[in-house]
């Protein structure tokens, strides 16, 4: 039992990782644009369908969790200059409304260019084993995608208090007229924010194909988890993102040890209870 | 009933009543009356209080797989079936109501979409009851409705009586308040109204009706199908009400209308119809923001502007 509890631990771990990227993604974006951002689960779908194909291309799963999810980067400038953009000024209504056509948009456009049938991806040969830790033995790519999210997360980190974009960035999600005032551009800090937000999304998306595999509804799955951790977390708080998404992961792999049916509705009944006794988030402010 | 709405209004309302099972078959002129109870009861909330529910879809399936359980298999009569199915969704919006209305804005849709998707689990993994991923189907409608202009009667009826409920509802004092509410909370709270009790009344009051649309869905094609309560079909609610206008009562009907023409028609010939869906739902927002009921009142608004207009200048002419 302690094993079963052990390796559910660090599979709760590794998806946990995937959803804090995700959440964070998302967080930025809802943070710093207040928008409902109901494309973002298509962009992680994008990121794993690019990801697949350049593998496909190129034989080199490193090379495709490289350029995949940049190439979401085009997708969401494309989804923020021609849309978004128009809607800042507008209602939620209306922007919840053309971002759920987007959503419904990219998972269709996922079903024509690459059919209805999911696919799977080869984990990369140098990953595929196993690793003894000792108290159980536990794949390796699991293992380094746990190791690869965390090497993110601190880049991600690192970015956002270390360089003077990071802190327009941070500085916008406390106060977006004040940096506008101030004299930033903040079109184009909206701009590199959605694009940020989608490539984590998409990186999320990439580094997810070798243990989940490809489906044209993975972006409609992902998409409610990802709003569950922000709601837990607290609008805007990024630290808040990464604990409640690894909380979420680590909640759903351990519900799944004693009543796997329910290990889908766990996650919802955490933000409950969160809303019920912390209705701003566990790291939440506002 | 003539004192309740404007004539405008009542003629809409009568012509989609009459003109709608001759230009389409009479069960789908009933699936548009069903879908637009929905909307006008989503609007409750979008236009009249200010919230925007993206978990309508819930209530939808909570009404549909009630009335769908409770006459396949308890033996219920539907007569019995829908009014419990509307207590049921009622009960179910004030428990959901309770922890949503304490956010509003982006959270408020957060937590609404994901109560959604929470339901939507229950229905998709129970499923003994539900019949799971392939939907409830074998929903019988009683012998005296069963053909199908008696059970377009039979839907007429309740989209009337359900259209008088919340006209009713938003004439009244407490509609009066929600109003307020929505123009300006701040001020609604600061003249000793609590705020969050009356959104938890519209939001129990939107999800019942939305429940009594499910519940009648149920019997419009006799199965309840898994995709009525994912949370694609709260976005499809919400398009409904803002394509029709969620300034005007009545004029998410038209937009349920629209939909469901869109669907029929689209569905026909590519399998792939949620993308036109998507690129239609994205030119109204882009380009067609008023809606429907906006539209025509800005063209009646200038046609008896221009007559306003001539006669003054006739008077002036005159004298």
């Amino acid at each position: 039992m302690t094993f079963l509890i052990a390796s559910q631990l660090l599979n709760g771990l590794a998806t946990g990782m995937l959803y804090a990227l995700v959440g964070v993604g998302l967080t930025l974006v809802l943070g710093m644009l207040n928008i409902p951002n109901f494309a973002h689960g298509g962009l992680y779908a994008f990121g794993a369908y690019f990801t697949y194909t350049i593998v496909n291309l190129t034989g080199s799963f490193y090379l495709a969790v490289l350029i995949g999810p940049l190439l979401v980067i085009l997708v969401a400038f494309v989804i923020e200059s021609q849309g978004v953009r128009r809607l800042y000024a507008a209602h939620h209504d209306y922007q919840l409304l053309f971002l759920f056509a987007m959503a419904l948009i990219l998972q269709e456009a996922i079903i024509l260019i690459w059919g209805p049938v999911g696919f799977s991806v080869l984990t990369p040969k140098a990953l595929s084993g196993v690793v003894n830790l000792g108290f159980t033995v536990y794949p390796a790519y699991r293992l380094a995608l746990i190791g690869m999210t965390v090497l993110i997360t601190v880049a991600l980190w690192l970015f956002l208090t270390r360089t003077n974009i990071g802190a327009i960035v941070r500085a916008g999600m406390e106060n977006r007229e004040m940096v506008a005032v101030l004299g930033t551009d903040i079109n184009r800090v909206f701009m590199w924010t959605f694009a940020l937000g989608a490539y984590l999304a998409g990186l999320a998306g990439g580094l997810a194909t070798p243990i989940m595999g490809l489906t044209p509804s993975m972006g409609a799955d992902m998409l409610p988890i990802s709003f569950v951790i922000v709601v837990i977390a607290g609008l805007g708080s990024i630290l808040g993102a990464i604990a409640s998404g690894i909380l979420i992961g680590i909640a759903q792999s351990m519900t799944t040890i004693w009543w796997p049916e329910a290990s889908n509705i766990a996650i919802y009944v955490l933000m409950g209870l969160t809303i019920i006794l912390r209705p701003q988030g566990l790291f939440g402010t506002r | 009933m003539q004192k309740l709405f404007s004539l405008p209004s009542l003629i809409v309302i009568v012509l989609l009543i009459v003109a709608l099972p001759f230009v389409q078959r009479p069960v789908v002129a009933a699936e548009v009356l069903t879908l637009g109870i929905a909307a006008v009861a989503t609007n409750l909330l979008l236009g009249y209080t200010g919230m925007l529910s993206f978990g309508q879809a819930l209530f939808f399936g909570v009404g549909a797989y009630c009335a769908g359980i409770l006459t396949t298999k308890f033996g219920f009569s539907a007569f019995l079936a829908i009014p419990a199915a509307m207590l049921f969704s009622a009960v179910a919006a004030f428990l959901i109501g309770l922890v949503c209305v304490r956010r509003s804005g982006l959270y408020f849709i957060m937590i609404t979409f994901a109560f959604n998707q929470m339901v939507f689990f229950i229905a998709y993994s129970w499923t003994t009851m539900t019949g799971g991923e392939d939907g409830l189907p074998g929903v019988r409608r009683p012998s005296i409705i069963d053909d199908q202009w008696s059970f377009y009667i039979f839907t007429v009826l309740v989209f009337v009586s359900a259209l008088c409920v919340m006209k009713l509802f938003v004439n009244s004092p407490t509609g009066r308040i929600l109003q307020a509410i929505r123009d300006n909370p701040d001020r609604a709270a600061a003249t000793g109204h609590d705020v969050g009790r009356y959104k938890l009344i519209a939001f129990v009051m939107a999800g019942m009706f939305t429940g009594l649309a499910g519940a009648i869905f149920a019997f419009v094609f006799g199965i309840v199908p898994i995709d009525k309560i994912d949370w694609r079909f709260s976005g499809d609610i919400v398009f409904m009400t803002l394509l029709g206008g969620s300034g005007s009562f009545i004029g998410p009907v038209i937009g349920a209308a629209f939909y469901t023409w869109l669907q029929e028609t689209v569905s026909q010939y590519w399998d792939r119809w949620p993308m036109i869906l998507g690129i239609v739902f994205a030119l109204v927002v882009l380009f067609f923001r008023t809606g429907i009921a906006g539209m025509a009142e800005l063209v009646a608004g200038k046609l008896t502007h221009r007559r306003g207009a001539a006669k003054a200048k006739q008077m002036e002419a005159g004298s």
